[in-house]
């Protein structure tokens, strides 16, 4: 079983500010971790090695400082990481991203056959939840969002079930492998990673891919020459007012729904109709 | 797996002690592996902030060139004394302090251990974080062997373990060389705010030419409402420090909350000023352990050594703390790089760390003030009583009132006479040159 994992570090944003006037966040003096997403993508990868055997792969696109968050993904079981760091892939958005990621995955198949491709839903410095569609569409493998289970897993048959969340509920899918899923935290919990991989992620170095080597990626699909997305403005919005609070207390329950339903009607949320004539309870 | 975990030293603690006995072991050829309990080596430290540059020197004498994250050189130094609205400061600058590398550089752990921990990284140190130390392993003879720690398959084989854990020294303990938690008449809380102001501002309120220069003042009195402990003003890069320090047992006694004195201290008219407009950065708090020589924990067993705050090492009185902790963490590692070439592991042969500390400044200064703490834990008044004397003494003798100065003498001596009897002051004077002179 070979599972390859994309990662992305970002600013821990429980600790973020908002510029004001900039409207972006200020990085600054705030500690970059792996994206909490990926953290249980990998964490997934991690316990399908345990069972099948196998290995797990680690890729990121970032700055030399990426390789931090690769080492904390040996800790936590990858076998190996790979950095996709080049001058040329500065400022890059979804589009560029997708682009070099799914180059750097074509390489690692072509070095042996990959089972799962596993990607956090979306990176909560930027929460677009676009990098891992687009990579599974470049690479023409299916898609499953928003997984929050892996309930069969078959790398002999290829096949897989996967639960997905939806606004309405639960889909279960069947697929088949290799397969690209971004995952919800409720993949797979987070265990505490053992000593031994600990030492070994301390004397580990990332592989560190550029874009000439050993990928020759398009240096027009690269970087900020390969992202059309244009940020146009970025603002806070302002607060919204709390809404109107009328107290039971003070003026009985039932002058407390009349006036609640008036203000509904007012706004335009209740059509406005008789009155019930049996008062509350007594419909038709 | 399991023969990876095999290493030639073990050292517990991420923190200036530590790394200097880890630094000093890899360059004697040993394979040591450092174990640290937070995110990264420095996650959980906190000092006010002055470090001193020979105990580092002694341990990286190529240190300058690997560019330590300094704040500023300490070019200026001293004391204020605090009364609740006026202040008497005794400061020292000149040329003296003007080499480079300074004696004495202001720092931020946050940034300053993580640089250690690197330079012991480079040296072949193997710096595993994230992980706690539960337990020494020992034999059935009690010598010990390893670690165990909270991670699964979390155990870790070596002949020498150096215990580096810090104020909170629960592996000491567990050992038996401490005799248990400290008692709060001998552990300090200090707590600390790093306040972000520009560098250009800091200069002109301190009066520092430019970044080159940089002030550490301690300060006693109305800081700690006269209660025994210290205050401290230390200027860094683009921010000073300031905070507090009392003992345990005072704040207890007194009801009071650390953050509510530093708070008060910070609005006091003689220090406000230096802090207007600063933006807050950084809270911080720690325990220091003042216990001092007489009631250190041992320092070696079979196969053991304990160094730094673990072992109390602190100099209260002069602000020391960091450059004691890297010499025994270097004296420890050398001890350790003897046991191995001797193979010899035994609580008597590693006593050779005892004797080298006792040769040190460490343990003379820590023998000489011995008595320091319990002089101000005895006479909790002693600071308020005579720096709000000198101050009023000061006021009178600065300012001419149309009276005679013998009058004026004689109505010093009359505020003198109100707080503490003649015997009372020759008696303080006593116990305090005791205090000193060890």
């Amino acid at each position: 079983m070979h599972a390859v994992v994309a990662i992305k570090q970002v600013p821990d944003t429980t600790n973020v500010r908002i510029d004001p006037d900039t409207g972006t966040l200020i990085r600054e003096g705030v500690p970059a971790i792996v994206n909490p997403y990926d953290v249980h993508a990998l964490e997934m990868a991690v316990r399908l090695k345990e069972r099948f055997g196998g290995q797990v792969t680690v890729l990121t696109m970032g700055p030399p400082k990426a390789a931090e968050a690769l080492i904390e993904c040996v800790e936590q079981g990858a076998d190996r990481a790979i950095l996709l760091s080049d001058r040329k892939f500065g400022g890059a958005d979804t589009l560029a991203t997708s682009y070099v990621l799914a180059g750097a995955i074509e390489a690692i198949r072509a070095e042996g056959p990959v089972d799962l491709l596993l990607f956090g839903k979306q990176a909560i410095d930027g929460d677009t939840a676009q990098v891992g569609p687009g990579v599974a569409t470049r690479l023409g493998v299916p898609l499953i969002t928003y997984a929050i289970e892996i309930e069969a897993f078959d790398p002999l048959a290829r096949t897989a079930i996967v639960h997905r969340r939806t606004e309405l509920g639960v889909e279960v899918l069947e697929t088949a492998l290799p397969a690209l899923l971004t995952v919800e935290k409720e993949i797979a919990a987070i265990a505490r990673a053992p000593l031994p991989n600990l030492v070994r992620a301390a004397r580990y170095r990332p592989e560190v891919w550029d874009a000439a080597q050993p990928v020759a990626f398009d240096a027009a699909k690269l970087g900020i020459k390969g992202s059309p997305t244009v940020v146009g403005r970025a603002f806070t919005p302002a607060a919204k007012a709390p809404g109107e609070q009328i107290e039971v207390a003070a003026l009985g329950l039932p002058a407390v729904i009349e006036r609640a339903l008036t203000r509904l009607e007012a706004a335009g949320v209740l059509a406005a109709g008789p009155p019930s004539a049996g008062g509350p309870g007594g419909g038709p | 797996m399991g023969a990876d975990l095999r290493f030639d030293a073990i050292v517990v603690g991420g923190g200036p002690a530590g790394v200097a006995a880890a630094i000093t072991m890899a360059k004697g050829g040993l394979d040591c592996v450092l174990i640290e309990r937070g995110r990264f080596a420095g996650a959980k430290n906190l000092f006010g902030g002055v470090l001193y540059t020979h105990a580092l020197a002694d341990i990286l004498p190529d240190y300058w060139s690997r560019q330590p994250p300094f704040e500023r050189p300490v070019t200026e130094q001293g004391y204020w004394l605090l009364s609740p609205d006026s202040a008497m400061r005794i400061l020292h600058k000149g040329e003296c302090y003007k080499g480079e590398p300074a004696a004495a550089y202001t720092a931020l752990r946050a940034r300053f251990d993580p640089w250690f921990a690197e330079q012991a990284v480079r040296e072949g140190v193997l710096v595993i974080p994230k992980t706690t130390v539960t337990e020494v392993r020992r034999d059935d003879q009690g010598r010990a062997i390893g670690v165990a720690t909270d991670r699964p398959e979390g155990e870790v084989s070596a002949p020498i373990v150096v215990l580096a854990e810090g104020v909170n020294n629960l592996l000491t303990q567990q050992l038996g060389l401490a005799r248990g938690d400290l008692p709060p008449r001998y552990v300090a809380l200090a707590v600390k705010e790093v306040i972000g102001l520009p560098s250009a501002e800091i200069e002109a309120r301190f009066g520092l030419a430019g970044p080159q220069e940089g002030v550490a003042i301690d300060i006693f009195g109305d800081a700690t409402l006269g209660l025994p402990g210290t205050a401290f003003l230390y200027t860094d890069t683009k921010a000073v420090s300031i905070g507090v320090g009392l003992l345990l047992e005072e704040l207890v006694h007194h009801n009071l909350r650390p953050y509510e004195v530093l708070a008060r201290f910070k609005a006091h008219p003689a220090v406000r000023p230096y802090l207007a407009g600063g933006t807050p950065l950084e809270y911080g708090a720690h325990l220091i352990p003042e216990q001092g020589y007489d009631r250190m924990p041992q320092l070696v067993a079979d196969g053991v050594l304990v160094v730094g705050d673990a072992a109390c090492m602190v100099d209260a009185l002069h602000r020391e703390g960091t450059n004691l902790a890297m010499t025994a963490g270097r004296l420890a590692g050398e001890t350790a790089l003897e046991a191995h070439r001797e193979q010899d592991f035994s609580a008597r042969a590693l006593r050779a760390y005892r004797r080298r500390l006792a040769e040190s400044f460490v343990l003379k200064d820590l023998k000489q003030y011995r008595r320091m703490t319990d002089l101000l834990d005895s006479t909790p008044d002693l600071l308020g009583t005579y720096v709000n004397f000198i101050n009023e003494a000061a006021q009178r003798y600065f300012t001419a009132h149309g009276i005679p100065k013998r009058e004026m003498e004689a109505e010093i001596l009359g505020l003198l006479r109100e707080r503490r009897s003649f015997l009372g002051v020759a008696r303080d004077l006593m116990r305090l040159l005791r205090g000193m002179r060890g």
